[in-house]
């Protein structure tokens, strides 16, 4: 008797899945807004766009998001780029007086949600942010696991831009993966592998080496991407390890490094794994083994940890090259003592990348926001992705900004090899040369 | 009565299928194939072409790594062991305490290594930071005992373990408000940077002193617990608690002490740690404190010996696990499944010999 | 003083000034400093200055027991007590303000990062050292007022002032959720939020008005409509199944009224329902303590990914998994289930001989090894090691989209949550639940017998790793990309502490504590640095305070209850034992009301 019941509700559960797998669509599903219907319209046509238009009245502010790591281990990076985007908004009446510019007429509010460096985070905040109808585009995300399927895909479904100023991941714009309306200003980490092969082959005249990566998506991109490229120049790689981004031995590993005898070890990790492998692996590994880390490292925690330089070993970082947008007057005299003299020293060199991000945004909007004669204006979605994405020659503070179809804007990036004491951490603020500095584009790198 | 009836009728029809010896054919099938793996893997390692085999420099640092780091681990062990011989609970908030000690011996080395005092006068100041180390170790054992397993004496086990766990995620995270989440650099006596050479080994000067240290603390603590009234105090409240305070001892008391010397003990072991990895941050404690537990449970927790065993034989395997039976098949990145070595380990104990390698092998510990 | 020894009024005075010190370096009064409340006047940070002396005054004017009785402080003295207490917590707080002042906020923020200039002049109100200090002792005088006057006011008044008081902070701190939910329901809400700031006072008024009659309605006549609702609940089936139709109905009904933030925070909370459901069947009826229960979820999400045609991250773009299928989601999420009480089974029988604590531990280094294992690059060819998996299907079925519309997503969960539900309440109420009870309150007797635990307990674990990874296969549609940082650890602390924090064994507990645990933070975001100290502290106060959880289940509670204690407690001569005992009791140390299980 009882069995029968059981047989019965199994049945029809059975039953039920089969109509839901038959009837399911598995074609792209049904997106977002259907936004305001234009006013008096003019070239904006919002009842074609399938994403439709962000109405704003005359009085009240252009809206624009945020989702950044503001909070946790990766504040650093979040915070910086917030500044950045209040300096961009700052600059928009041309002159950075702490008093925030007009767009168009209209003012600029920025609404901060923290993207909490992972996925759930990206999915908390891209939801909270997609539900307010009002949001033109939003700059985030600062961590690539917060991005990548994620927030892109959510803030997509509903034509929102996502420019993000510091994810790295090459994943995210991958013929595969990239979502129509997203794009980043900060580089692909395709290249700045391939930069860093190059310093350790050509420069260093190095051909072996090793990578250490922790578990962020970060460190495992670029990790990849630097043994991809050092192997197509020739090189080899002895050793590929990994480690908890939690983990404090790394005593067992660095020997076993060690025991394979590269000449480079590369670890382009977060910190405390960065600073870990330093301390612990010039203990470790024989002298002369160059230690090379990345801009996941260039926080005041690396210098806290680690203290004064190891004698008889050389540490160097990968990263932005900062000096090269120092070479532009602008930064150096202007856009640098801004920040300075408005939030104090910049925790990241990616603040420059979302002032760009915010500036080539401030330019779409203009180009294609339609205001109606009294102060009213209308922007379609998709004619500001379109605007976005043709961006081309764009002169920014971290370099020439065209965008590719794939959402990559830094298309010229120049990525600097700094010596340990010398490297933009905070920075850079004090001109810091790069031992090695090189430029190159998507085209050249695996 | 009809269910009864049932089950005789059935276990009658079912004979052979329950009458075979499940369970000591799944763990002997299974032995054999562990074995297998660890032996294989081993043989493989051992044979690689000799280019890409390990030198014997290689496996003595590994060895030695695994053995200071074993040490540390076994200390902190000592801990969980004491407690579970006295109140049959695993304190799971160990590490913490653990974590604590380090921050406190933090703040004075930081301190001295800008004045300079660090450099100049290293005897002094490792056993000042000792010290600080134990007290802020001690207090908040203490504090953890009155506070949140006192009221629990007499709940049934699963209440204490879940505080436990409560417990230990609050104190992790008041240290992340109280100290921040960045981790911080331990500095280290300058002349304790390099080597020694002892019986033509080339040795860490940290990890002597590591070895040394742990060597004197477990023996002076078996002496304690041997030879001391507190000591055997404490010996009896693990065997009855009951008898004890029939006995005239007084249990309260003795709970609090056995949690002062985990704690102590714990404070030794948090300096040791710090100056070996040279970094403190409020995660610390967790993973050695999970692995100190496995350690304990390891050598048969509730036995002293046991934990230090336990302890110096996790650290081996930790170090020496991957390299030798993972290394052979080819695994990449085989040293971050450290960790994923380590609770294998902890699992087959446990499954195969719960009392431990020093304790029985009864299933239940009462 | 009205039956309260002042030794104890000093030392509660104390703690409580020792907690807000606590309070104040852990950073929570920097961080909410500004947070409104109501008006600009009433702000968090100020609530968190009086609820230290506000808990502490709470706690000492508790009844005591006195020659075997059970005595309550009366209402004067205790508003008394509760001022006094507050004024040496005050003091002991000001004291420690007065000393960061003097020894240098600079070289204390090297120790403690949470000591700035902000912080002291926040708790000196703008005013300084010691200007503003007499305020400071003020206002705990204040907090300790109120504790007394909470726990010793006639029940008439105390009842409905506690709620209409928690009904506001409530509506305080969701100030940026119910203007959007008005909104959305058309209405205005200018009436009750400043804009972009907490309650208006005429707001916060309306809330404590409506919250406190609604509170002296439910209580009128000393209690007699509660207990009338409540014994017919329990007893009539009728009104059981009236009270499930209406929770049923408000369920559905809430995502579409409140839009898609509110059902994206649900979507999360029916997620971590389902988890708790299945930790429930292991853990609150068969008795086995499970540590480990992130394995099955990330089981179910990773498997649900490979089923269904999701493809891995690589720095070069996406690449195929080792092994791939490309399923339906409904076909899939049912061979996951099926896979995972395999792999239940798996576990469950070598380990089936241990018990408690053991158990607890081998179920934890099982769940860390999964967890390693997600990351590693060992399995980066099938799930994709550190940079993860994307493109899990979206379970479309009929137009409705589950992974980008929050709101269809819910009801999605919710008819999993639905199916375990009834799962999991036939199953407490049939012949396999009273083998796992008799299992779980004593072994070796269920043995004797003739229980087979063997059977029973490898049952628990299948049907547990069942329900897990359909929650992990729901959570992977859900978001459509997986990383390994989101299968840690934390995820079985969690399941767990929903578990316990509702109820063991009971499963509108479970509801709660996933409304508790996962919906109040997911609302509450500006908390989300703070949230596992809180988990930490709730775990450790309800285990103390009120193991049997929020919502218990009868019978389980039986089991946690302490040992009963003889009567002649008060004979004893040691202080502390009758102290330790009497927190116990019912109207234990911080009174909380057991109620009547019998």
């Amino acid at each position: 008797m009882k069995n029968r019941k059981y047989f019965t509700v199994l049945a029809l559960l059975g039953a039920l899945s089969l109509v839901a797998a038959a009837c399911g669509d598995d074609g792209g599903g049904e997106t977002g807004a259907t936004g305001g219907t234009s006013a008096t319209g003019g070239a904006v046509d919002c009842a074609a766009d399938e994403f439709g238009c962000v109405e704003i009245a005359a009085g009240d502010p252009i809206q624009l998001a945020s989702l950044l790591s503001i909070t946790g281990d990766t504040a650093f990076l979040g915070t910086d780029s917030n500044h950045g985007i209040e300096l961009a908004i700052d600059y928009l009446d041309n002159s950075f007086d702490a008093t925030p510019g007009q767009l168009l007429g209209h003012d600029v509010e920025l609404t901060q949600e923290d993207d909490g460096c992972s996925a759930e985070g990206g999915q908390a905040g891209a939801t909270a942010i997609a539900a307010n109808p009002d949001v033109v585009a939003v700059i985030g995300t600062s961590c690539s696991s917060a991005a990548l399927g994620v927030a892109d895909t959510i803030l997509g479904d509903k034509g929102m831009i996502l420019i993000s100023p510091s994810n790295t991941n090459p994943g995210l714009t991958s013929e595969e993966a990239h979502q129509p309306f997203y794009l980043r200003t900060a580089h692909n980490d395709k290249i700045q592998g391939a930069i860093v092969a190059d310093f350790v082959f050509n420069e260093l005249k190095v051909d072996s080496a090793a990578t250490i990566n922790d578990e962020s998506p970060y460190a495992d991109g670029l990790a990849a991407a630097f043994r991809d490229n050092f192997e197509a120049l020739g090189g080899t790689i002895t050793d590929t390890e990994q480690v908890s981004s939690a983990d404090t031995d790394l005593g067992p590993v660095f020997t076993n490094i060690a025991a394979t005898d590269p000449g480079v070890v590369y670890g382009p990790n977060f910190n405390p794994v960065c600073a870990l492998s330093y301390t612990q692996g010039s203990d470790i590994l024989a002298k002369g083994t160059v230690q090379i880390g990345s801009d996941g490292c260039l926080e005041s925690s690396f210098l806290d940890t680690v203290g004064a330089p190891v004698k008889d070993f050389d540490y160097f970082a990968s990263s932005p090259d900062v000096t090269a947008f120092q070479g532009g007057a602008f930064y150096k005299d202007e856009y640098l003592p801004a920040y300075t003299d408005q939030f104090g020293e910049p925790t990241s060199v990616f603040n420059a990348h979302a002032f760009d991000a915010s500036n080539i945004l401030f330019d779409a909007i203009e180009a294609t926001a339609v205001d109606d004669g009294s102060g009213n204006l209308t922007i379609s979605r998709t004619a500001l992705k379109d605007a976005l994405f043709a961006t081309s020659g764009y002169e920014g503070v971290t370099g020439t900004i065209t965008c590719t179809p794939l959402g990559d804007c830094a298309t010229d990036v120049t990525i600097g090899v700094f010596e340990y004491d010398h490297w933009p951490v905070e920075g850079g603020v004090d001109p810091t040369d790069p031992v090695f500095s090189e430029t190159k584009t998507l085209a050249d790198v695996i | 009565m009809a269910t009864a009836t049932d089950e005789q009728v059935r276990g009658a029809e079912l004979g052979l299928l329950e009458r075979l010896p499940w369970r000591r054919i799944i763990l002997v099938v299974l032995s054999i194939v562990i074995l297998a793996v660890v032996v294989i893997g081993a043989y493989k390692t051992l044979t690689l072409p000799a280019d890409q085999r390990y030198t014997t420099t290689t496996w003595k640092d590994f060895i030695i790594l695994g053995l200071a780091q074993g040490a540390i681990i076994g200390l902190i062990a000592l801990g969980y062991t004491l407690v579970y011989g006295i109140l049959r609970m695993i304190n799971f908030a160990h590490g913490e305490v653990f974590m604590f000690g380090a921050f406190g011996a933090y703040f004075f080395s930081h301190a001295w290594e800008e004045s300079g005092f660090l450099d100049s006068n290293p005897v002094l100041s490792m056993a000042l930071l000792l010290v600080v180390a134990m007290l802020v170790s001690m207090g908040v054992a203490i504090l953890l005992e009155r506070i949140a397993y006192r009221p629990l004496r007499n709940a049934p086990r699963l209440v204490p373990l879940i505080t436990a766990i409560g417990a230990s995620l609050f104190l992790a995270n008041t240290a992340r408000g109280f100290f921040g989440a960045q981790s911080r650099g331990f500095g280290v006596p300058a002349v304790l940077e390099g080597t020694w050479t002892i019986l033509g080994v080339e040795v860490d000067r940290i990890q002597v002193v590591v070895l040394v240290t742990v060597i004197v603390a477990v023996t002076v603590l078996s002496l304690f617990v041997s030879k001391t009234t507190t000591g055997k105090s404490m010996r009896a409240v693990a065997a009855d608690s009951e008898i004890a305070s029939l006995m005239g001892i007084r249990v309260d008391r003795v709970i609090v002490i056995t949690f002062a010397i985990g704690g102590l003990l714990a404070g030794i072991a948090a300096v040791l740690f710090s100056i070996t990895f040279e970094s403190v941050s409020f995660t610390m404690g967790f993973r050695p404190g999970i692995a100190a537990f496995t350690a304990a449970v390891l050598g048969g927790i509730g036995s002293i010996s046991g934990a230090a065993l336990g302890g110096v034989l996790l650290g081996l395997l930790q170090s020496i696990g991957p390299a030798l039976i993972l290394t052979g098949y080819g695994i990449p990145s085989s040293f971050q499944l450290k960790d994923a070595f380590t609770f294998l380990v902890l699992v087959l104990v446990l499954i195969f010999r719960p009392g431990g390698l020093l304790g029985s092998s009864e299933a239940e510990k009462v | 003083m009205g039956g309260v020894p002042t030794r104890s009024i000093v030392r509660a005075g104390l703690i409580g000034g020792a907690i807000a010190v606590f309070v104040a370096l852990v950073g929570l009064y920097t961080k909410f400093a500004d947070l409104a409340l109501v008006g600009e006047q009433i702000t968090l940070g100020r609530l968190l200055i009086i609820a230290p002396a506000l808990v502490a005054a709470y706690a000492v004017t508790r009844p005591r027991i006195v020659a075997g009785e059970r005595r309550s402080v009366p209402f004067g003295p205790g508003v008394v007590v509760g001022v006094m207490t507050g004024l040496v917590g005050g003091a002991l707080f000001a004291a420690a303000v007065a000393f960061a002042d003097w020894f240098g906020v600079d070289r204390i923020r090297e120790v403690f990062v949470a000591v700035t200039e902000q912080l002291i002049a926040f708790l000196t109100f703008d005013k300084g050292v010691p200007g503003g200090l007499p305020e400071l002792i003020g206002f705990c005088v204040v907090g300790g007022a109120i504790g007394g006057f909470a726990r010793t006011a006639p029940e008439a008044v105390r009842r409905p002032a506690s709620a209409g008081v928690l009904a506001v902070i409530l509506f305080g701190l969701l100030q940026r959720i119910i203007p959007i939910v008005f909104v959305q329901l058309g209405f205005e809400a200018d009436w009750l939020y400043d804009r972009g700031a907490g309650l208006t006072w005429f707001g916060g008024l309306i809330v404590f008005v409506v919250a406190a009659a609604a509170n002296a309605l439910w209580n009128r006549d000393g209690g007699r409509t509660r207990e009338r609702v409540r014994r017919n609940v329990e007893q009539a089936p009728a009104a059981k199944v009236g009270l499930f139709v209406a929770i049923l109905a408000i369920l559905t009904i809430v995502p579409l009224l409140l839009g898609t933030v509110i059902s994206e925070v649900l979507g999360s909370v029916m997620i971590y329902v389902l988890l708790g459901l299945g930790l429930n069947i292991v853990v609150g009826y068969a008795g086995l303590l499970d540590l480990g229960y992130v394995a099955f979820f990330a089981f179910g999400a990773y498997t649900t990914g490979l089923l269904t045609g999701a493809f891995l991250n690589t720095t070069t773009g996406a690449a195929t998994p080792a092994l791939s299928a490309d399923l339906n989601f409904y076909v899939a999420v049912w061979i996951v289930a099926l896979l995972a009480a395999g792999v239940g089974l798996l576990i469950g029988a070598p380990v089936l001989r241990l018990r408690g604590d053991y158990l607890a531990i081998v179920t934890l280094g099982l769940g860390e090894i999964v967890s390693v294992m997600t990351a590693s690059k060992w399995a980066q060819p099938l799930i994709g090691g550190p940079q993860g998996m994307r493109g899990v299907t979206k379970a479309e079925v009929f137009g409705l989209n589950f992974q980008d519309n929050p709101q269809h997503f819910y009801y999605l969960a919710l008819a999993f949550v639905l199916l375990a539900a009834f799962v999991s309440w036939r199953l407490s109420t049939s012949r396999i639940g009273r083998a796992w009870n008799a299992m779980r309150e004593d072994e070796q007797v269920a043995d004797a017998m003739g229980v087979s635990t063997t059977k029973f307990k490898l049952l628990a674990f299948a049907l547990g790793g069942a329900i897990g990874s359909m929650g992990g296969a729901l959570f992977a549609v859900s978001i459509g990309s997986l990383t390994p940082a989101s299968f840690e650890i934390t995820v079985s602390i969690t399941a767990l502490a929903v578990v316990i924090i509702g109820g063991l064994g009971s499963i509108p507990g479970v509801l709660v504590g996933a409304l508790v645990l996962i919906g109040l933070p997911g609302l509450l975001r500006e908390f989300e640095e703070y949230r596992p100290l809180i988990y930490g502290g709730a775990l450790v106060a309800i285990m103390i305070l009120r193991p049997q959880g929020l919502i218990p289940n009868v019978r389980r509670s039986r089991e946690l209850e302490e040992e009963e204690v003889s009567q002649d407690v008060w004979a004893r001569d040691a202080k502390g034992e009758a102290e330790a005992v009497a927190a116990v009791l019912p109207g234990g140390s911080l009174g909380v009301e057991r109620e009547d299980l019998e």
